[in-house]
């Protein structure tokens, strides 16, 4: 629950809080900032207004009023929790809300969700579960839009934003979404597929307010055709265009074009189609940029061209975030150094290519760096310097670049770069590492310095790896991190575990919210620790670990306080699948197989075999009837 | 036509009824990767590890219906895959490279980066050219499947760029050992493709052989990356030395020698520690 900041038109904090000075405050909760006007504020959690009757108070404003105070509240949890002081204020809360994030498409249908919030403009969704990212959901396996987007045009929906994560779109979905809501502003994907260039030549060409066109990472099918084309003349209100993931060639006129008529464009990132000469011209006519993408750059650039290239970027004063450089020669690198110490963001973990060297060269000079995405080719000096340079770090993701194992390992990071970066940026928070080894000491330390990390994953790429010094398991290691980082929210463990790292988690990561467990445990008792301990869980994740029936079905009324649980390759059978199914209505239990059903006869066996891939989730709408034949649905 | 010998019972008649690829259920399966254990579960017709279900589906179809209600269907049993340690062997619908499906956890694109691969405009990148020899198709739509790693069963490839030609080359320097055959093969991969960029600003039809790459009169030179991120010229040093420790190649201008050697050098100003 969040909390809300009233404003008191005195000074003394202890004047009761009449209704009517609570009407001319500013109610924000927590995260957001508040602007006081008054001297003093009072902190009421919401859960106390439920306590006092403050609301019976506030009913006796006018509906505009109360909307106006609940508009100012913008995070989703404090609006859920609002909708639930009385049935007065979820009326009015669910009249006026105008963003809605829905983290499992299938725990709601779109018709109660037009139901419940008619005035929505904002529309998030989420689809796929997680390990979708590697390969472990079957592409057929669901998570279609076109339901929604066809409910919403139904319902007459006013429209305007629509961010997707792991979603199946199709053009005919996206040709819909462009006819049928006139105030389209904004469409985000992320890691979605389905679609082709097609279907952003229909957003194109019929979202007339469009400002927005982000796609991040999506599978799309290219037909190399003139989808910039088809943003009329008169489109000139872009903010954000996003087409790093398009893999085919790029109209660069029409792009140009684009851009020199987009003065309020400030995020362009560009595919890897886009040659370096293009990218000069681009940024020549849009200075502006805040946020820009690069190609693929693996020639050196001539004496004149890097001159050209130089002068604009020079320009580009308000460049706070590079990123794409999917292959990128040291000069065209060295380029970017007039702007090096304004990045806040900077992704270079596209750039195979690159020596660690030249990483190190370009990223010591950032020092105003607050996340920076890398590859491991930057090796652990290279983790030094950055940890020396970039004091104001907050976030660092380090990804594996030799998959193959067949380089000799001098150029990847261990445990000694994560423990320089803990100790010198002391405002990390939030980490996603790759190596190849670690220990409980380096873990231990890393836990000390940075107390306020808030996802912590850590990936040691060889299964059942352990502290390669001691020789033992990592349970103390990872247990340090948990007791430490008290708002631990996100957590990937790795290497060698047993129980024990389960009962330090149970126990002390009070916050938890997701957790994700690879080849770890030794018995039920694991899993267990985790659902009894983590109360703030909402999704777990598990593959390729011994945990079975006796933990899945132990307490089942927990999965209904969670979004989603996944445990594939482990031990959990076909029968004790059924059994949570039954004594669980309201949870979708579905099995994923390898292969399709293929029999229709079953013996007494089958409730002894272990099932595949388990995902659970809770729902108001029961089963789904979009699942293809390799998912059962119990 | 070809499974008829191996299993006379069958009535060639009703054999041609299934397709070719699907016939592989009544072989003896000695090649095949599924144990006993799932020979019992005989409806599965699709080949071991291929990729598609769909494709496995395909005739099981055919023989059963639909279901159109799923409840019933999990009352009625289906056919689950036995062990988990069976699975990891079998289909995935993307290939990963490694014996654990879907692991480490990075997403299909990264996991072809490492290569170099990662797909390239209307691809076809560098994979024609007798020197190539041992150098496997490489699939072009970057959908996840692996690329081979540089150093393959002898071969030793490293990537090639030249000035002015948008598509790269890679060159197998285990099949040269001398620098003048480095540079006839330079000469021999480049040549065709620099006279194709040229077409259309000159009309000149002929193919300049591409020389002078090592001793700086050509207008041309050849240049190279070390293990270190260093460039250097290449004819310095032993033939073998340049060879263990090169990393990629580039055929600059030779005008702009000077330049490109200051600014992507780093040996005035390496980090080292």
């Amino acid at each position: 629950m969040g909390w809300a900041f009233y404003n008191v038109p005195c000074s003394d904090t202890n004047t009761s809080l009449h209704p009517f000075s609570l009407a001319k405050g500013l109610v924000t909760s927590g995260r957001n900032t508040c602007t006081p006007y008054h001297s003093s504020t009072v902190k009421i959690p919401f859960v106390a207004i439920l306590r006092t009757n403050l609301h019976q108070e506030m009913n006796y404003f006018p509906d505009e009023v109360i909307e106006h105070i609940f508009d100012s509240i913008a995070s989703h949890r404090d609006r859920n929790s609002i909708s639930l002081v009385s049935k007065s204020w979820h009326k009015i809360e669910r009249c006026c809300r105008r963003r809605v994030f829905i983290g499992n498409c299938y725990a709601i249908s779109p018709e109660r969700l037009i139901g419940r919030f008619p005035c929505l403009k904002s529309l998030t969704l989420k689809g796929k579960p997680h390990f979708a990212d590697f390969n472990l959901v079957p592409h057929e396996w669901g998570g279609f839009v076109h339901p929604w987007i066809d409910a919403l045009a139904r319902a007459r929906v006013g429209l305007e934003e629509l961010r997707l994560k792991r979603m199946v779109v199709s053009d005919e979905s996206l040709e819909l979404l462009s006819r049928s809501f006139a105030n389209f502003k904004s469409l985000v994907l992320v890691s979605c597929e389905g679609f082709t260039t097609d279907g952003l030549a229909s957003i194109a060409a019929n979202c007339r307010h469009l400002r927005e066109l982000d796609l991040q990472e999506n599978e799309i099918d290219d037909h190399r055709g003139q989808w910039l084309n088809c943003f009329p003349d008169s489109c000139t209100t872009l903010t954000s265009l996003n087409f790093a993931c398009l893999k085919g060639e790029t109209n660069l006129s029409a792009l140009e074009r684009l851009v020199a008529r987009s003065p309020s464009l400030k995020s362009l990132k560009v595919n890897r189609a886009v040659p370096l000469d293009a990218l000069t011209r681009l940024m020549s006519c849009a200075p502006q940029l805040v946020d820009l993408g690069v190609g693929s750059y693996e020639n050196e650039p001539d004496t004149e061209s890097f001159a050209k290239l130089l002068a604009a970027i020079k320009k580009c004063t308000s460049l706070r975030s590079l990123s794409g450089f999917s292959e990128v020669a040291p000069l065209c690198l060295t380029a970017f150094y007039p702007i090096c110490q304004n990045l806040t963001y900077l992704n270079l973990s596209y750039a195979a290519e690159i020596h660690g060297n030249h990483l190190v060269k370009f990223i010591q000079f950032c020092k105003r760096l607050q996340r920076l995405w890398i590859l491991d080719s930057i090796g652990d000096k290279g983790l030094e310097v950055v940890a020396s340079a970039c004091k104001e770090l907050q976030e660092l993701r380090v990804f594996p670049s030799d998959l193959h194992d067949e380089e000799d390992n001098n150029a990847a990071v261990t445990e000694v770069g994560l423990v320089a970066i803990s100790a010198g940026c002391r405002k990390l928070h939030s980490i996603l590492y790759f190596c190849k080894q670690m220990t409980n000491a380096a873990l231990i330390t890393v836990a000390k310095n940075c107390p306020n990390f808030i996802r912590f994953r850590l990936c040691i790429l060889e299964p059942n790896k352990p502290d390669h010094v001691t020789s033992q398991s990592l349970d103390e290691g990872f247990g340090a991190v948990v007791q430490a980082c008290k708002g631990l929210r996100r957590l990937s463990v790795s290497g060698l575990l047993t129980d024990k790292v389960f009962l330090y988690i149970g126990m002390y990561a009070e916050q938890l919210e997701m957790l994700s467990i690879a080849f770890a445990g030794d018995t039920d008792k694991g899993m267990l620790y985790v659902l009894n301990g983590c109360k703030k869980l909402r999704k777990l994740e598990i593959r390729d670990s011994p945990f079975g029936n006796a933990a899945l079905l132990a307490d089942v009324d927990k999965y209904e306080t969670m979004r989603s649980l996944w445990m594939s390759s482990c031990d959990v059978t076909l029968g004790g699948c059924k059994r949570l199914a039954r004594d669980a209505p309201w949870l979708n239990v579905e099995i994923i197989n390898e292969n399709e059903d293929n029999g229709m006869e079953r013996n007494e066996e089958d409730e002894r075999e272990k099932v595949d891939r388990l995902y659970l989730y809770r729902t108001v709408v029961g089963t789904r009837n979009d699942a293809p034949s390799c998912v059962t649905i119990l | 036509m070809d499974g008829c010998s191996r299993n006379g019972e069958i009535s060639p008649k009703l054999l041609h009824l299934i397709p070719q690829g699907r016939r592989n259920w009544f072989h003896d399966d000695n090649t095949s990767v599924y144990n006993t254990e799932e020979k019992k579960l005989e409806l599965k017709l699709g080949p071991p590890g291929e990729d598609e279900d769909e494709d496995g589906a395909s005739i099981t179809r055919h023989i059963k219906k639909e279901p159109k209600d799923k409840s019933i269907l999990s009352l009625a049993g289906n056919h689950f895959s036995p062990s988990s340690t069976t699975n990891k062997t079998t289909s995935q619908k993307r290939t990963a490279p490694g014996p654990v499906v879907g692991w480490p956890p990075v997403r299909s694109f990264r996991k072809n980066l490492a290569n170099g691969s990662s797909s390239k405009l209307g691809n076809e990148s560098s994979s024609n050219g007798g020197l190539l020899k041992n150098q496997k198709c490489e699939d072009d739509n970057g959908r996840g499947k692996p690329m081979e790693p540089k150093r393959q069963q002898g071969g030793m490839f490293v990537k090639i760029n030249m000035y002015g030609v948008p598509i790269g080359r890679k060159v197998d320097l285990n099949a040269h050992n001398s620098y003048e055959q480095l540079s006839f093969t330079v000469d021999k991969l480049f040549r065709g493709l620099l006279a194709a960029q040229r077409e259309s600003s000159s009309s000149g039809e002929e193919e300049k052989p591409i020389t002078g790459l090592l001793d700086g009169n050509g207008e041309y030179t050849l240049t190279y990356e070390d293990n270190e991120g260093d460039k250097m010229l290449v004819g310095d040093v032993p033939w073998h030395m340049f060879a263990s420790s090169v990393k990629r190649l580039r055929v600059i201008k030779s005008s702009e020698i000077s330049s490109a050697l200051t600014y992507g050098n780093g040996k005035q100003e390496k980090m080292r520690s």
